[in-house]
């Protein structure tokens, strides 16, 4: 085999044109992933039925299919009914872009949910109570008491998510978007060299990754400076 | 012992050629898959039949030669011609450089083209009174190509305006043209239509563009193999070919597959 160290280098910047909708797609998926996730997990822990069932099916069927099944299902199934596509929706789903935040959004938010519970649900109850011996109303309870902490006690875990759902977003090259990965592939099928192209793509990912988790372990810092070590 | 065995039957094989082209009757052995409809494949009855299979025939009862058709899998078919297993290989083979290394080729009796398929009624104006392009109908038109064909560097070189969306599968084409993302698909015509336009939800779409064969993009086509040094029967190959496209029997033996000319 011809390894050709000079076609890695030359294909980085060809690959860094798909960075930005590589990022588009990561932030702004994980943006209303977290949105979301917050108002499924509210419901989760509402202790109503009514609220609690809908979101536990949900966050089980996003949950326990792959991801690249329900990026297919929205981008090539719901146009196969009409009045998705004489409905206002089609003007997202047209869209491949659309259908891949939506494909994103809907599975990060399913994960997200089950971190942010975790760290709501790892809050002591003695803090609550405390609160609420000193008069603090629930609501209140839940905004200062319980929030900052849940917030510290699922950053290690959210980080995770946030890293796993950039490399989610090179499932879209399956759908004809060209992020970095589908720049690769339509790369790779013109030379021919798929060593070089993919060695070339991950760096670039390994490079995304570490900062990433850089950005999020001074963030653990920061959250945790009071604690003492 | 090896090489004696070799040389030994590379005498045998230039005998039987020899034997073969001073008989009165020439039997001209014909490799093919046989399973590659429609241009190679066994009917229900067992009968050979398929685009290749009457290209062979036509050729055959020019240079009045009896044939023999020998079945073959694809990825064996070069070395058998090359092991002598057969003397021609009409089966849908594209004349590639690699190719041409090994063995030889006539002049082509299928081109290599590619056409363009959209909506019937969409009035696209895609193309000019002489089959041109017109660049600026195709500025921002959405254009579904599959990932790694020759269509792409097509579009990129001719029409760098065009808003090329990239596919994993044919079928992925057809069905984002049906689902309205795409404006257009450039595709094999034959592909289409046996797998697209013919079918149920290809009626709406047909062909918006002439047949595109511009070689340097899309090779020179499909050719009867042959091994190299017979230039004699290359010759004569190459002139069978001629008279069957100038009295129109290439075409009649597409008609008989595709509602047009493939060659």
């Amino acid at each position: 085999m011809n390894f050709d160290f000079a076609l890695i280098l030359s294909s980085i910047p060809q690959l860094l044109e798909g960075l930005s909708l590589t990022f588009q797609l990561w932030i702004l998926s994980g943006i209303l992933g977290l949105i979301l996730a917050i108002m499924l997990m509210l419901m989760r822990i509402s202790g109503r039925w009514y609220l609690a069932a809908p979101a536990m099916v949900y966050i089980y069927i996003f949950r326990g299919t792959p991801i690249l099944v329900q990026l297919f299902i929205i981008y090539y199934g719901l146009p196969q009914v009409e009045f998705i596509r004489e409905s206002i929706a089609w003007e997202i789903l047209r869209e491949p872009f659309g259908c891949g935040i939506l494909a994103l959004t809907l599975n990060t938010g399913a994960y997200v949910s089950e971190i942010l519970r975790g760290g709501v649900q790892g809050v002591p109850k003695g803090l609550g109570e405390a609160a609420a011996a000193l008069g603090l109303s629930k609501v209140q309870r839940f905004i200062y008491i319980t929030t900052p902490l849940a917030v510290r006690l699922s950053l290690p875990a959210y980080s995770n998510d946030v890293i796993s759902l950039m490399k989610s977003t090179a499932l879209v090259s399956t759908i004809t978007l060209l992020d970095m990965m589908g720049i690769a592939r339509v790369i790779v099928s013109e030379t021919y060299a798929p060593y070089e192209i993919f060695i070339s793509l991950m760096i670039i990912y390994l490079l995304i990754t570490w900062v990433t988790q850089k950005i999020f372990a001074l963030l653990e810092r920061r959250m945790s400076r009071h604690i003492i070590q | 012992m090896k090489k004696i065995m070799t040389f030994a039957s590379a005498i045998f094989a230039l005998s039987l050629v020899g034997t073969v082209q001073t008989a009165s009757a020439e039997t001209l052995r014909v490799g093919m898959e046989c399973t590659y409809a429609p241009f190679n494949y066994r009917t229900p009855e067992g009968e050979l039949a398929g685009y290749d299979v009457d290209v062979a025939k036509g050729v055959a009862k020019i240079i009045g030669a009896d044939l023999e058709f020998v079945c073959q899998k694809w990825a064996g078919i070069l070395p058998a011609l090359l092991a002598n297993k057969f003397d021609l290989v009409v089966a849908s083979m594209s004349i590639t450089e690699s190719r041409l290394k090994k063995m030889d080729f006539s002049s082509p009796y299928r081109i290599s083209v590619g056409r363009l398929v959209g909506t019937k009624d969409a009035k696209l104006n895609l193309f000019d009174a002489a089959n041109v392009p017109i660049a600026a109908s195709f500025d921002g038109l959405k254009v579904g190509i599959e990932k790694g064909s020759t269509y792409a560097s097509w579009f990129k070189a001719k029409l760098p305006g065009a808003d090329i969306k990239y596919y994993e599968s044919n079928e992925a084409l057809y069905l984002d043209l049906t689902n309205g993302r795409t404006d257009v698909i450039m595709t094999n015509p034959m592909k289409a239509y046996l797998k697209f336009l013919s079918k149920e939800g290809g009626s709406k779409f047909g062909f918006v563009s002439p047949q595109i064969d511009e070689k340097a993009f899309f090779g020179i086509g499909v050719g009867i193999g042959l091994r190299k040094g017979n230039d004699d029967l290359k010759i004569r190959l190459n002139a069978a070919l001629e008279t069957l496209t100038s009295d129109g029997s290439l075409e009649k033996y597409a008609l008989k597959y595709f509602p047009f000319a493939i060659h």
